[in-house]
């Protein structure tokens, strides 16, 4: 494989399957966190125990082989991946090695590269290891089997990443991906990468380093590791292909071992599952509930409804949000509905530390309040004021929140009749004669005061905008 | 008396369950001393058992006792596969076979010693401290294994009993055979392996050992089917296996495999085949000479290849931790695991561990694991094309009369694996298989190794008994 770029990195992804039931048993996956409290034989690793399929990480992992574009290989089969470690029940994890679920696949970073997916694959979790007392202070450590036996997609990319900007973007696309297939769930689930990464001095000689969580994690560690590396060139030392952690506390990482001293992990067919057939009838079920995903709604919202890409992208981000946007748009001017959904709606919902699916919204409601906002029926302030009320559901009375009523009860409606704003810009501008002048000498925040006497005459009721508009008109 | 008539006179209130099962025990108990073939008489257990059945003796098994395997797990009962290395391990749950005959109303009498985890043909890879079991008919000879102890109780014990024994290369025939009894072999995937001990997941069976044929029937019966805990399990229909006991056996077609007879078999195990023949020839069956080529040259190879390197995957679990021995707790876990399994695990077992683990390394798992598997299909389909024309198979189930233990001692080490040679090829192609004792020679038993095709195995039982 011939290298170009200065920066050669690939990624090792492991996200968690947001199934009820463990890959290999019906122990839950979350619930009590009580050590060793969702156990079994199975997941133990007891002698005469013996694995079986869940089922729904199957179709899980089908999905998103499916999203990444990958060949889907028709026969499931595992492997075990023997090594002795203490979190490991069985001192083997079952795995695929010869012939992995999916293949060949791809996905888009942001700026519309594509990155090379080599294979999709399913395996079961270890236990976690608590150190009682920090890594580095403890003398011994507990094992906790409660994840031991958790469903696993291992995602490889080629090493067509070039730098830990894109590293970050392209973890950010495939947690995405993730989360609208449904097959993820963002509170509970845990995504971790190894990323090998090499530089052009070194002649890319490449090092790993193991067990980075999460996006932002990815991006800080690559770049410590592309500055270490570069340093060490210009120390002189000698490179040879390793294995590294990740202190995220230290902002560091270290060597844990090298290549010479790498594991063969003797892998076999695991023997205790029999091949399972991924039929077309079950691979066609499975694509009818496959959702449209975000890189394609960012494409639909900048073509069809015109929006910028900043708009497109962030709507796209989250598919309840997306999908409340194209209700919405259908029945309001897009670029209006884009505008308040990513302004006003996130802005609300962030204040009060919910999301989408945190709420009941009631969308009949939500386009009627910005229909009164499209026709300006009402003032920007007033739609922004009903907005929290909407997410909150009720009103101050504890009732249902119906927008016209409501808009009618405490007297909303804007001013919006060009004759009588003019009207009430008129008696400003008598009223204010120094202030008027103070304008037409330049002082051009003079202004702001009068569209505050008019806003008053009009108890807020007038969109500032407009008002502005009309004032400068008349002091032309 | 057979099972069914002793378990007729329980449900008819004849016969006293718990008195039944106090004397079971007690004989148990004074055969042990000089044979050693249980590692664990479960009184307490059998007891209970046997009180609910004189409240409710109206089970298919009622009161009926059996024995075994220690690979086997017994609820709350010490199951070890006679290592050392699970001693003080009591599981937590029944082996879906135990289950089965318990909730039918079978007695559970106690574990089996055997080779531990299955390693070897001879019953004498017992794990450290466990005691070799003895020939019922000379003490100075081998059961065979590594259901040693199982075929040992089988034959010894007066009273109607079945043992529950596994399968692995030979493991259930091989000692049926130097302790003239039937052992009855089923299709891989016919029992339910939850709850067994692995040796070779993909070569593992259940099976029965017992004095009359109809018994082993019974039991086979009783504990086949498909498993939910289990996908290797196979979801087909069980025959009525003990119906196949009385059928005559006229009309139907064996061959003898012509290879079988060239690899070093003793001549009065060649004179008992011989008369088998004529046997089967007597009530009708007609009986023709093939060659099976491949399991006899090839069978070995493969057999050792890829039951070994399932077998050092399934024994990585067996570290100290959970379950079973432990060591002081001092050391990283690397020098932790190491001392348990050195100082736990018998010769045997880590012999198979390193010669497992060496096949299926990067550097030879091509040219060993991958290529034993590619072989063992070659075998599969050599015995799928035999059994168009035939239906069964005829062959000694071990060379020679069981040994004496200096005897075992002095073969080497590839002489030691011979030993399996016309066992392997039906266990690796997952095929049923029976041992029918057809007698003695110079005082000891002699075994004939009826094979059929999968899930035919009433046949060979049908032919079987055409051979008492």
């Amino acid at each position: 494989m011939k290298f170009t770029s200065d920066i050669v990195i690939g990624l090792e992804i492991h996200a968690e399957l947001a199934t009820d039931s463990k890959l290999f048993c019906s122990c839950p996956t979350h619930g009590d966190d009580t050590p060793n409290s969702r156990t079994c034989p199975i997941c133990l690793g007891h002698p005469g125990s013996k694995p079986v399929i869940n089922k729904k990480a199957v179709e899980y992992a089908v999905k998103l082989c499916l999203a990444l574009g990958c060949n889907i290989n028709k026969e499931l089969i595992f492997s075990r991946k023997s090594y002795f470690y203490p979190d490991l029940a069985k001192n083997y994890q079952i795995s695929q090695f010869d012939i992995p679920l999916g293949e060949k696949g791809k996905l888009k970073l942001k700026s519309g590269k594509e990155i090379g997916i080599t294979r999709v694959h399913m395996e079961e979790d270890p236990a976690s290891l608590v150190h009682p007392s920090g890594m580095q202070s403890s003398n011994y450590v507990l094992v906790d089997y409660n994840r031991s036996g958790d469903p696993l997609c291992e995602i490889v990319t080629e090493p067509d990443l070039d730098s830990p900007e894109q590293a970050r973007d392209f973890m950010k696309q495939l947690i995405t991906v993730l989360k609208y297939l449904g097959i993820f769930d963002i509170d509970r689930c845990i995504i971790k990468a190894d990323a090998n990464i090499s530089i052009k001095e070194s002649g890319y000689i490449r090092s790993e380093i193991k067990n980075i969580t999460g996006f932002k994690e990815i991006e800080r560690a690559l770049f410590f590791e592309v500055d270490r590396q570069k340093q060490a060139i210009k120390d002189g030392e000698k490179f040879v292909q390793d294995t590294r952690s990740w202190d995220t506390d230290t902002g560091t990482t270290k060597r844990i071992r090298t290549k010479e001293t790498e594991a063969d992990y003797g892998f076999i067919l695991e023997p205790d599952l029999t091949k399972i057939e991924i039929t077309d009838t079950w691979l066609d079920e499975i694509k009818i509930t496959m959702p449209e995903l975000a890189q394609d709604k960012t494409l639909k919202f900048k073509e069809k409804y015109k929006l910028t890409p900043e708009f497109a992208e962030i709507l796209a981000q989250d598919k309840l949000l997306a999908e409340l946007f194209e209700k919405v748009a259908a029945e309001i001017n897009p670029v209006l509905a884009a505008k308040w959904l990513r302004r006003e709606l996130v802005r609300v919902l962030n204040y009060n530390k919910k999301t989408l699916k945190d709420i009941q919204l009631d969308e009949k409601q939500l386009i009627k309040l910005l229909k009164l906002v499209e026709s300006k029926k009402i003032t920007e302030t007033t739609a922004q004021k009903l907005m929290e009320i909407l997410v909150e559901g009720v009103d101050d009375n504890g009732k249902a929140l119906h927008i016209e009523a409501y808009i009618t009860e405490h007297g909303l409606e804007a001013v919006s009749d060009v004759s009588e704003l003019k009207k009430f810009c008129e008696e400003a501008i008598k009223e204010n004669a120094k202030v008027v002048e103070s304008y037409k000498a330049g002082e051009s925040k003079a202004l702001n005061f009068l569209v505050g006497q008019v806003m008053k005459k009009t108890k807020g009721k007038a969109s500032p905008k407009e008002v502005n508009d009309i004032l400068k008109n008349l002091l032309k | 008396m057979t099972a069914s008539d002793f378990i007729k006179k329980v449900q008819d209130k004849e016969i006293d369950p718990v008195e039944h099962t106090y004397q079971v025990l007690k004989e148990c108990k004074k055969i042990n001393k000089e044979f050693s073939y249980f590692t664990t008489l479960s009184e307490e257990l059998a007891l209970n058992q046997a009180e609910a059945i004189k409240k409710d003796p109206k089970k298919p098994l009622a009161g009926l006792p059996i024995s075994v395997k220690d690979c086997i797990c017994v609820k709350g009962v010490e199951t070890t596969s006679s290592s050392r290395i699970l001693k003080g391990y009591h599981p937590l749950f029944n082996a879906t076979a135990v289950k089965k005959l318990i909730h039918d109303g079978a007695i559970i009498i106690g574990k089996t010693v055997q080779d531990e985890f299955g390693f070897g043909g001879f019953s004498t890879n017992v794990g450290l401290d466990f005691k070799t079991p003895k020939n019922p008919f000379d003490k100075l000879r081998v059961t065979g294994g590594s259901s040693g102890g199982c075929a040992g109780i089988a034959q010894k014990l007066d009273f109607p009993h079945i043992s529950l024994g596994e399968s692995t290369g030979g493991s259930i025939v091989n000692p049926a055979s130097f302790c003239g009894v039937y052992g009855l072999c089923p299709t891989y995937g016919r029992v339910s392996r939850y709850g067994l001990l692995d040796y070779g997941n993909s070569l593992d069976k259940i099976g029965t050992l017992s004095r009359e044929l109809e018994d082993s029937a019974l039991i086979l019966k009783h504990i086949s089917g498909v498993d939910r805990h289990d996908c290797t399990a196979l979801d087909k229909a069980v025959d009525n296996y003990p119906s196949f006991v009385k059928k005559p056996a006229k009309g139907m077609k064996v061959a003898i495999v012509k290879e079988a007879l060239s690899e070093g078999v003793s001549e009065p195990v060649t004179k008992k085949l011989e008369e088998t023949k004529a046997k089967l020839e007597a009530q009708g069956v007609k009986v023709e000479e093939i060659s099976l080529e491949l399991p006899i040259k090839y069978g070995l190879a493969c057999y050792y290849l890829l039951a070994t390197s399932e077998a050092s995957t399934n024994l990585a679990k067996y570290c100290g931790m959970r379950y079973g021995n432990t060591e002081k707790l001092e050391g990283g876990f690397n020098e932790y695991f190491t001392k348990v399994r050195s100082k736990h695990f018998g010769k045997e077992a880590k012999r198979r561990i390193i010669i497992g683990t060496f096949s299926r390394m990067a550097g030879s798992r091509d040219a060993y694991y991958i290529k034993a598997l590619k072989v063992r299909k070659k075998i599969v389909d050599e015995y799928k094309q035999a059994f168009k024309a035939y239906d069964a198979l005829l062959t000694p189930t071990v060379p020679i009369l069981p040994p004496k233990f200096d005897e075992v001692e002095s073969l080497s080490l590839l002489e030691n694996y011979m030993t399996d040679i016309m066992t392997v090829g039906p266990n690796l192609a997952g095929l049923p298989h029976l041992n029918v004792p057809v007698g003695f020679e110079k005082g000891l038993p002699v075994g004939m190794m009826l094979t059929a095709d999968h899930l035919e195995e009433k046949k060979i039982i049908q032919l079987g008994d055409a051979l008492k």
